[in-house]
């Protein structure tokens, strides 16, 4: 009989802090890869011309355009902190069932967090 | 390669529904998947009413009780009922586990019982563990020694020996391997958590003298390199072990060591 099905598997499977994260850390590192050569376009754009630099400013200050970047900077901030905590398991550390929930949810919450610190910085900075 | 959704002979279809005749009123409503190599059907998934009242604490009693009382067609494995044998390895309430020891008071609404995810499915819950068998004999889990001469036992340090605490334990029941999404989508290649936590046992033993070679031997992008830790391996294990540190043990003697 080779006709044998496959057993349900991502269906079914019931998520937790650490598979959650560790998606999130793949998604938000394809969302950083798209940000950065988005960005790399729009340092372009303006060397190309002072004209561009006004159509981006303008851009950025729409709905839209604030949605981008303050997902980019969670995206980037959620990449970093979700890496460090990879960095202390590769030296064997904290993957005591606890620890992994306690330093899930400090890469979750810290996450947004640093979204609004670099907000509220950024927008002192203006 | 990563594939989401079931192929087409896969999908679960609904399937038949046992109403309860014992006339209790304390049910719960067990829904179990199921399949028949028998037919040319997809898998189903029957829904049981049990009688809570005359059942157990565990999953494998209510297992148990569906096929001496209800329905005897159900095909699951089992032997000990004590945790220490691993066949009653199973899916329920989306957590890999043993069914005699997960109690079902610890799953919220109905019961969902599925066979071992991501694997190649005989008969009802139980799942072809050929592959992870096969992956298992690949890291030669005996230990080995060269000298010939030898014919007293080999000592070993009562430090040396406390390194195989929370690896040999493990009763290959596969909980962890088909938890993770790496050996699901790897699973031809990659040793998954509970062949790496062998490896891990015999690298680490202090009377085994081809440490080396066994390093070199799983150093390799997929064989080791496909764990990101996800850690569902360590939440699957129902022996309490971690596998996830012991693939990082490994992937740290080989970062440190010149092997």
């Amino acid at each position: 009989m080779e006709n044998k099905p496959l057993s349900p598997h991502i269906q079914i499977y019931k998520w937790h802090i650490s598979s959650l994260v560790s998606i999130s850390h793949r998604i938000t590192g394809i969302i950083n890869i798209l940000a950065i050569t988005l960005m790399c376009i729009w340092f372009a754009l303006i060397l190309l011309g002072e004209s561009n630099y006004e159509i981006i400013k303008i851009f950025l200050q729409t709905f839209v355009g604030k949605f981008i970047l303050i997902g980019i900077t969670w995206s980037f901030s959620f990449q970093m902190l979700s890496e460090i905590r990879h960095l202390i398991m590769d030296f064997g550390y904290g993957f005591d069932l606890k620890i992994t929930k306690i330093t899930g949810l400090l890469v979750i919450f810290g996450s947004l967090i640093l979204t609004i610190l670099i907000y509220l910085i950024g927008r002192g900075l203006n | 390669m990563v594939q989401i959704s079931l192929p087409k002979n896969s999908e679960v279809k609904k399937g038949k529904y046992f109403k309860d005749k014992t006339g209790s009123k304390n049910l719960r409503k067990v829904n179990i998947y199921r399949w028949d190599p028998s037919t040319g059907d997809n898998p189903r998934i029957d829904t049981y009413e049990v009688d809570m009242d005359n059942c157990p604490s565990k999953v494998l009693d209510i297992l148990n009780k569906i096929k001496n009382e209800i329905d005897s067609t159900l095909a699951y494995r089992r032997s000990c009922a004590h945790g220490v044998c691993g066949s009653c390895a199973m899916n329920m309430g989306g957590k890999n586990g043993l069914a005699c020891t997960t109690p079902h008071a610890e799953i919220d609404g109905d019961i969902d019982i599925y066979p071992l995810p991501h694997l190649k499915v005989k008969r009802d819950l139980i799942g072809d563990l050929d592959g992870l068998y096969k992956q298992y004999q690949s890291i030669e889990p005996w230990l080995k020694n060269n000298s010939t001469k030898q014919t007293t036992e080999i000592y070993q340090s009562k430090e040396d020996r406390a390194k195989l605490d929370g690896a040999y334990e493990c009763i290959m029941c596969a909980c962890c391997s088909t938890s993770c999404p790496s050996y699901w989508w790897n699973g031809d290649k990659y040793l998954g958590p509970a062949v790496l936590l062998q490896a891990y046992r015999w690298i680490i033993d202090s009377r085994d003298e081809e440490r080396k070679a066994r390093l070199k031997k799983v150093a390799d992008e997929f064989k080791l390199y496909r764990c990101h830790t996800i850690l569902n391996c360590t939440n699957a294990c129902p022996k309490g072990l971690n596998p996830a540190k012991a693939i990082a043990e490994i992937k740290k003697m080989l970062a440190t060591a010149n092997v």
